[in-house]
C-alpha cells in the first residue's frame, strides 16, 4: 500500500491549483453575485487541459485516471463549488456516457469539442416528478423514421441555460419501467428544445441551473447512445458511480476551504479578552475538522483507486458520497456557528460554504437513497 | 404546575395566527427577502391590532399583558413566515430596558410610538462579533454640563438603518458603563449596512458615533455600572430569539409535513417511508422540547425571577433544535427545498441568522458550567 500521490500526480495537483487560483479565484465573487456561470472559463480550462480529464488522448483528452480527476476536483471546489459544478458536469455526466456508448461521430462531434471547452455540455435526468425515483421519468423518445421525437420536461439541470448540447434520458418504451430507457444527445439549436427558466437557489450561485423543455423535439436517430433501444439506466451505472466518488472530492475541497478559513479566524480572534484559540472547546472542534478532512480525502482516493482498477461497486461509491457529504455538513455548520455575526456576512466565504455544501445532500442521490443503496448491497 | 395556556393566552395565540395567515403573503415574503425590504404595511397593521408591545402597560400603549403573550405572538408570526415574523418581532428591541429601568418620562416618550407603528427601537451594545464581550467596548460618552458627548463605533447593530432610536451602551470616564437613549436624527451618526445571508428583512449595520450629543435625561437607570441593564436586555432579547426559533421550527416542520404527504416517489407518498416518518417524528420531539423550554423561560421572566443559567440552557437547546429541524425539513423537500421559490429555502438561511443571536454552544456551555461549578473560566 502506498499512501502518497506519485510524482506525476503531485505535479498535476500543483499545476491544477495554480491554474484555478489564477483563472477561477478572481471570478468567484462577481459570478456568485450575478448568479451566472462564467461561460468563457470553459475555453480557458480547455486550453489548460483541465476539462474532461478522463477522456482518452485519442479524442483529444488528457487521458488521466479517476484519482487525478479527484485531485483536480478537490482543488477547484476548494475555490468555488458553483463553478466546480459546471466543470464537473462537463467532464462527467454530460460526456461520460458519450465516451462509453457514443458512436465515433458523437465522440468527435461532442466529446472532443467539450474537452477543448468549445462546446458546453449538460445532463438531463431529473424531472419535476422524478428525482430519487429515476425510473419514474416521463420524458419519451419515439422513433419516427430516421428521427426520434422527444417530449418531456427536465429540472435542476446544471449548465442548462448555457449548454450547447444536453445528454437527455428518456423512455423509448414506457411500458418497460426502468428498462425501456435510452440516452440522447440534443443540441441547443434543435427545434422543440427550450430553456424554460433559470432557477434561483440557496447556494451554488455561480452554477447555472435551469428547467428545460422538449416539445416535439426532433433529432436524428444517430444521436441515441448505443445501437439499440433499452438499457439506458445501465449505461449510466459507471457514470453515476464515478460521479458519486467525485462528490467525495468536492466535499473534501469545500471542507478544506472551510477549515482554512475558520483556522485563520480562530487564530486571529479574541473573546472576553482571551485569544479564542485558548478555548479547549474550540481546539476540539478544529481537531475534529482536521480529522474529518483526512478521513474524507483518503476515503475518496480509495474510491477513485477502486474505480481505476475497475473494482468499484455502487456500494463503494455510495459510501464515499454519503460519508463525505455528511461529514462536510458538520464542518460547515460548526464553522458557521463559532464565528457568530462574522459568519453571517456575505463577504465571509464561510456562509457560502454552508449554503453550497448543503446541496451535496440532495444531488446525485440524496443521503437517504445512498443509505438504501448501501443496504441493498449488504444483501438486505 | 400548569402546562396549559389560559383562555386569554389562547385568544392571543389565535388572533396572532389569524393575522399572520391573513397578511403574510408568501410571494411578498419572497420579494422582501430578495429586496432586503421591510414589511412596512404589515407592521402598521400589526401595531393597530395591538401586537407590537403587547406586554407594555396600557398607559404606555400596550395591552398590559406579559412577555409570555409576546412570546406567543412572535411564535405565531415566525411559524407563518420566518422572515416577516422575525422582522415584526424585532421592531422594539431594547424596550424592556426602558420598561424596567426607565423613568416615567422616558416610558411616556419612547414606548407609545413603538406600539403605534410610528417608531422603531434597537439596541447598540456590541463592538466586536461578540456583543456580550464588555472588554471589547470602547465607545465613550463624556459627561458635559447638559449632555453626554458620544464617540465610538458599534458593530453588527440589528435594524440600525430602520430604527429611530438606539439603546446604546457607552463608557463614561467617571460614571462607568452607562446606557443612553440616542435618537437617530442626532448629528454625528453614521450607519454602514452589512449584507448578511439570512433574516434579510432585519438590516445589519455598523454604527458610528462622532461627537453625538445626548441630553442628560436620556440616561437609563441611575447608579450601578450598566451591567445589570445590559444583562437584563440580553435576557429579553434571548427570550425573543428563542420564541422566534420555536416559531421557525414549527413553520419548517409544518411545510415539510405537508410536502411529505403530497410528494410521491416510487409510487408512494414520502410520508409512507419509514426514514421520512422518523425524521418527522424527531422534528416533533425537538419542537416539544423547544416549546416547553421557551414557555418556561417566559413564565420565569414574567414572574420577575428569570434565571440566566436556565435561559442559557434554553438558548443552547432551542438553538440546536432549530438548526436540526430546519435542516431536516429542507432535506425532506429534496432538491426543491434548495430553490428560492420554496419558503423553506429562506427558513434555512433565517434559522442560521437567528442561531447567531442565540449565541454559540460553547459560550452557553461556559455560562451553564459557571452556574453549576461556580468558577468563571473567562474571568479567571
Amino acid at each position: 500500500m502506498f499512501f502518497e500521490l506519485n510524482d506525476e500526480q503531485k505535479g498535476f495537483q500543483k499545476r491544477a491549483r495554480e491554474v484555478y487560483e489564477r483563472e477561477v479565484s478572481p471570478l468567484v465573487e462577481e459570478y456568485e453575485r450575478k448568479e451566472t456561470f462564467p461561460a468563457s472559463l470553459f475555453r480557458t480550462l480547455g486550453k489548460e487541459h483541465l476539462l474532461c480529464l478522463r477522456c482518452p488522448k485519442e479524442y483529444g483528452g488528457p487521458g488521466l485516471d479517476k484519482i487525478s480527476e479527484c485531485i483536480s476536483t478537490e482543488e477547484l471546489n476548494r475555490i468555488c463549488v458553483g463553478i466546480g459544478a459546471g466543470v464537473m458536469v462537463q467532464g462527467g455526466l454530460a460526456t461520460d456516457p458519450i465516451l462509453h456508448f457514443g458512436s465515433e461521430d458523437l465522440k468527435w462531434g461532442y466529446l472532443s469539442p467539450a474537452v477543448r471547452g468549445e462546446k458546453i455540455g449538460a445532463f438531463a435526468l431529473t424531472e419535476p416528478d422524478a428525482g430519487s425515483d429515476a425510473s419514474g421519468i416521463r420524458t419519451t423518445a419515439v422513433k419516427q423514421g430516421d428521427e426520434y421525437r422527444i417530449n418531456g420536461s427536465k429540472t435542476f439541470i446544471t449548465n442548462g441555460t448555457i449548454c450547447d448540447f444536453v445528454t437527455v434520458v428518456a423512455y423509448t418504451d414506457p411500458a418497460k419501467r426502468g428498462i425501456g430507457i435510452n440516452l440522447f444527445v440534443v443540441e441547443r439549436e434543435d427545434t422543440g428544445f427550450s430553456v424554460i427558466k433559470k432557477l434561483e437557489k440557496l447556494g451554488n450561485h455561480s452554477s447555472d441551473t435551469a428547467e428545460l423543455a422538449f416539445d416535439d423535439c426532433l433529432i436524428p436517430k444517430g444521436r441515441m447512445l448505443g445501437g439499440e433501444e433499452g438499457g439506458g439506466l445501465e449505461q449510466l451505472e459507471e457514470t453515476l458511480k464515478s460521479g458519486r466518488i467525485t462528490y467525495g472530492a468536492r466535499s473534501t475541497g469545500v471542507g478544506q476551504a472551510t477549515f482554512e478559513a475558520v483556522l485563520s479566524y480562530v487564530k486571529g480572534s479574541v473573546r472576553h479578552g482571551e485569544p479564542l484559540k485558548r478555548s479547549q472547546a474550540i481546539r476540539f472542534i478544529l481537531a475534529e475538522m482536521a480529522m474529518s478532512i483526512e478521513a474524507m480525502r483518503y476515503l475518496t482516493y480509495r474510491g477513485a483507486w477502486l474505480f481505476d482498477q475497475g473494482m468499484a461497486t455502487m456500494k463503494d461509491a455510495s459510501i464515499v458520497k454519503l460519508f463525505c457529504t455528511e461529514s462536510l455538513q458538520k464542518i460547515v455548520q460548526k464553522a458557521m456557528a463559532i464565528q457568530k455575526n462574522a459568519g453571517l456576512m456575505m463577504e465571509n466565504p464561510v456562509q457560502r460554504y454552508l449554503r453550497d455544501a448543503r446541496l451535496f445532500k440532495f444531488t446525485e442521490g440524496t443521503s437517504e437513497i445512498h443509505h438504501l443503496l448501501i443496504a441493498r448491497e449488504l444483501g438486505l | 404546575m400548569d402546562f396549559e395556556l389560559s383562555d386569554e393566552q389562547k385568544d392571543v395565540q389565535k388572533a396572532a395566527m389569524e393575522f399572520a395567515e391573513g397578511e403574510f403573503d408568501p410571494d411578498l415574503a419572497l420579494e422582501l427577502d430578495r429586496a432586503r425590504g421591510f414589511p412596512e404595511s404589515i407592521w402598521k397593521k400589526a401595531s393597530q391590532l395591538g401586537f407590537i408591545g403587547i406586554h407594555y402597560p396600557e398607559e404606555f400603549g400596550g395591552q398590559g399583558l406579559g412577555i409570555f403573550e409576546n412570546v406567543l405572538v412572535i411564535e405565531a408570526f415566525c411559524k407563518v413566515d420566518s422572515g416577516i415574523g422575525s422582522a415584526l418581532s424585532n421592531v422594539d428591541l431594547g424596550s424592556e430596558v426602558i420598561l424596567r429601568f426607565g423613568s416615567y418620562e422616558q416610558k411616556k416618550n419612547f414606548l407609545p410610538p413603538l406600539t403605534k407603528g410610528e417608531k422603531r427601537l434597537t439596541v447598540a451594545f456590541g463592538e466586536s462579533e461578540d456583543g456580550k464581550d464588555f472588554s471589547s467596548i470602547s465607545t465613550v460618552s463624556e459627561r458635559r454640563d447638559k449632555e453626554y458627548l458620544i464617540n465610538g463605533k458599534k458593530r453588527y447593530v440589528l435594524n440600525a438603518s430602520l430604527a429611530n432610536t438606539f439603546i446604546t451602551l457607552c463608557k463614561e470616564p467617571k460614571e462607568g458603563w452607562i446606557i443612553l437613549i440616542v435618537e437617530r436624527e442626532s448629528d454625528g451618526i453614521e450607519i454602514h449596512p452589512i449584507e448578511k445571508m439570512g433574516l434579510r428583512m432585519i438590516s445589519f449595520s455598523d454604527l458610528h458615533f462622532k461627537e453625538v450629543r445626548v441630553p442628560l435625561e436620556n440616561r437609563v437607570g441611575s447608579d450601578g455600572d450598566g451591567r445589570m441593564e445590559v444583562d437584563y436586555c440580553h435576557q429579553a432579547m434571548g427570550l425573543r430569539s428563542i420564541a422566534q426559533a420555536l416559531g421557525m421550527a414549527q413553520g419548517a416542520f409544518d411545510r415539510a409535513m405537508q410536502y411529505a404527504k403530497q410528494r410521491e416517489q416510487f409510487g408512494r407518498k414520502l410520508s409512507l417511508f419509514q426514514a421520512i416518518r422518523h425524521k418527522l417524528a424527531d422534528m416533533v420531539v425537538s419542537i416539544e422540547v423547544a416549546r416547553w423550554l421557551t414557555y418556561k423561560s417566559a413564565t420565569e421572566y414574567d414572574l420577575g425571577r428569570m434565571d440566566p443559567g436556565f435561559l442559557s440552557i434554553a438558548q443552547l437547546e432551542v438553538g440546536r433544535r432549530l438548526i436540526g429541524v430546519v435542516d431536516e425539513a429542507l432535506q425532506i423537500f429534496g432538491g426543491y427545498g434548495y430553490i428560492s421559490e420554496q419558503a423553506i429555502e429562506h427558513y434555512f438561511r433565517d434559522a442560521w441568522a437567528l442561531g447567531v443571536e442565540l449565541g454559540t454552544e460553547e459560550e452557553q456551555k461556559d455560562l451553564i458550567a459557571e452556574k453549576i461549578l461556580g468558577t468563571d473560566l473567562m474571568k479567571k
